[in-house]
């Protein structure tokens, strides 16, 4: 490397405390943006979790409900069958679904209760202790939820005024908002005073039927409404996420200011102590476009170095909030990861703009005067 | 015009306008030999900066023309300066201003580098600059570690690593102790008069007037006097002409700084240099300066 092009460097690790400072400002920034747009990506995943596990294509509702979680949806025994009978339906189930707030050690906890029939499906995907919830008064608790609230296979609580007890617990069930607490569908009818009726019911081909065809097919049956699986996701994410988005991107967007104006303030401190320096180098013949490049340099150093940091402290701090906190899942993917990274180089030339600025406006015959 | 290593026409430099207006300096003029020392001295605000500046491509008179190396400075545009700057005028400043993160190796071989040479050939040719300024021991130090002859020695090697014609010295020995004054003045009349280049200082230090060719009192923006400087043949001191009594020997005439270095010189006016070194022609400089 030559010696004008490090100088940009040799500057910046002269000081050695304020770079650790600068190189700190970015991390944090970049941690805080990853962080953030992972515990929003663990959010999404977290809500789209049951319809994606259970089988089905096609999510039949009462007609005018295109959504599944928190919606009021009520179909009729018979019409569960016309479904089960509609040409090209190869299985469908359904469940009943409901919103409860679950009184547990003295505290307020709101979960998604899902009625199922244990021999058709509907029911957890995944069990991590006991067994599914067959007959009766069982329930299938979410194992993250049952966790934090030492709740134990074979114990009993209340729901509803009525006395359950969990045969099993259940993984990938757990939700910051909702986790989900299984029963059988026909325990759920007495529990919520109904009689056969059920909230949807998850649709698969036959083999060979397009989903659109299936869609028409389903939509001929009276008073109900189909809609492919992956739409009825997409409209939870934006009736739901949407709430948790807009504050978490807000605070995406202060995480990236703070960034922006540490590394500004930081690199436009160490130009100006430097500034006469960078006069001497413009009065012997040095061109602007040198000077702006060793500017740039220094910051591009702090925000490359400090983005690698940022990306590495959110695997740490993720690991640590979600063993503290399990019902948070943090998904860290290569896209918002690369856009992290990508926002600590932005921050670090925006950070220079000013320090640029300061240099391009030094006239080099100050040095003399100073 | 090529003649001389520079020639300033006329200059004046004017701040602000109207009733604001003020002259920094007023129509001067000057030409400077190849391997002359001028020394610019002068009461602060007298406008030896202003000159300096203008002189050194940092900044454009208001009137009048700076001629160096046949080249017309003032009718340059400023995206051309930087380049004259680097390759035609070293610099030397007051507080050496020598690059704190750079050793001093480099802080010498970047002014080479920025003028086109390879980071290697720059260096090796920073090292041997500061080796032949007793700087070879030092050349992995950064400045900080330096004492402040050390410092001025490295911004002398600086200002002469792409071998300007003209260097320009602001207050060079200011922050230097008499004795480490003394060497670099020493240094740069051996650099002027052995490499040819003329050198321009800007100084309110009067121990400068022992090397300089010519001594030139600025005021109010416009020369005030001239001073010849000759050496006295028998202890080599720089002179004032018009303030050292005089011999004529041989149809020459001969400034001595003592009545005793006279009486020794007539002794035996062989054993002496029959030539004294009257550097400037001063009749010809002294019509060229714009006196009051």
């Amino acid at each position: 490397m030559s010696i004008k092009q490090s100088l940009g460097y040799r500057n910046l690790i002269q000081e050695k405390t304020r770079f650790a400072l600068s190189m700190s400002g970015i991390t944090l920034a970049v941690m805080l943006i990853l962080l953030l747009n992972s515990l929003l990506a663990g959010l999404y995943e977290q809500f789209g979790s049951y319809l994606r596990h259970t089988p089905g294509s096609v999510v039949v509702s009462q007609a005018g409900i295109n959504n599944f979680i928190g919606a009021t949806s009520t179909l009729s025994s018979s019409t569960v069958d016309a479904i089960s009978e509609t040409e090209g339906v190869s299985s469908a189930i359904p469940i009943l679904s409901q919103f409860i707030i679950l009184e547990l050690h003295d505290k307020k906890q709101p979960a998604y209760l899902i009625g199922y029939d244990p021999s058709i499906g509907g029911g957890p995907w995944q069990l991590a202790a006991g067994r599914e919830a067959l007959t009766g008064n069982e329930v299938v608790f979410d194992r993250t939820l049952a966790n934090r609230h030492q709740i134990k296979v074979n114990d009993t609580f209340n729901i509803l005024g009525q006395q359950f007890t969990v045969v099993g617990l259940s993984d990938e069930t757990a939700s910051w908002m909702t986790s989900y607490v299984f029963m059988p569908k026909s325990t759920m009818e007495s529990l919520l005073g109904l009689t056969g009726d059920s909230s949807f019911v998850l649709v698969t081909a036959k083999a060979g039927v397009t989903p659109q065809k299936l869609i028409e097919n389903l939509n001929a049956v009276f008073g109900t409404q189909a809609t492919p699986e992956d739409t009825v996701i997409a409209n939870d994410l934006n009736l739901f996420a949407r709430f948790f988005s807009a504050p978490l991107q807000l605070m995406v967007g202060i995480a990236f200011l703070i960034g922006t104006l540490i590394v500004g303030l930081i690199i436009y401190t160490a130009t100006a102590e430097h500034q006469q320096e960078y006069g001497v180098l413009k009065a012997v013949g040095t061109h602007n476009a040198l000077l702006y490049k060793t500017v740039a340099i220094q910051s591009l150093i702090v925000a490359s170095l400090g983005s690698l940091a940022g990306v590495a402290l959110t695997f740490g701090v993720a690991r640590l909030i979600m063993s503290i906190r399990p019902q948070f899942l943090i998904r860290i993917e290569p896209t918002p990861m690369v856009e992290a990274m990508l926002a600590g180089m932005v921050m670090a030339l925006l950070g220079a703009f000013f320090s640029i600025r300061m240099v391009t406006r030094l006239a080099p015959a100050e040095v003399f005067r100073k | 015009m090529t003649n001389f290593a520079l020639q300033v026409n006329g200059i004046t430099k004017r701040y602000g306008s109207g009733t604001t207006e003020v002259a920094a300096i007023s129509d001067i003029s000057l030409t400077v030999a190849q391997g002359e020392i001028v020394l610019i001295m002068g009461p602060s605000g007298s406008g030896k900066t202003t000159l300096l500046l203008m002189v050194g491509a940092l900044l454009k008179p208001t009137e009048g023309s700076i001629w160096l190396d046949g080249l017309d400075l003032t009718s340059l545009n400023e995206r051309a300066l930087p380049d004259i700057r680097l390759r035609q005028l070293g610099f030397i400043f007051q507080d050496f201003k020598l690059l704190s993160a750079l050793t001093v190796l480099d802080n010498v071989a970047i002014v080479a580098e920025l003028a086109g040479m390879t980071t290697k050939a720059a260096r090796r040719k920073a090292a041997d600059l500061l080796t032949e300024l007793g700087l070879g021991e030092r050349l992995t130090f950064l400045p900080e570690k330096l004492s402040g002859g050390e410092k001025q020695r490295v911004a002398v090697a600086r200002a002469l690593i792409n071998e300007p014609r003209i260097i320009l010295a602001d207050e060079p020995t200011a922050n230097l102790d008499s004795k480490i004054g003394l060497q670099i003045m020493r240094l740069l009349r051996h650099i002027a008069k052995e490499q040819g280049r003329s050198l321009i200082i800007v100084s309110h230090d009067q121990r400068i007037k022992d090397i300089a060719d010519r001594v030139l009192w600025l005021e109010d923006g416009r020369f005030k006097d001239m001073v010849t400087m000759v050496t006295d043949p028998v202890c080599g001191m720089a002179l004032e002409r018009d303030k050292a009594t005089s011999a004529v020997w041989d149809g020459q005439a001969f400034y001595f700084c003592s009545e005793g270095c006279r009486h020794e010189f007539l002794d035996n006016p062989a054993r002496f240099q029959t030539h004294q070194d009257v550097i400037s022609s001063p009749s010809a400089i002294h019509q060229e300066h714009s006196l009051d």
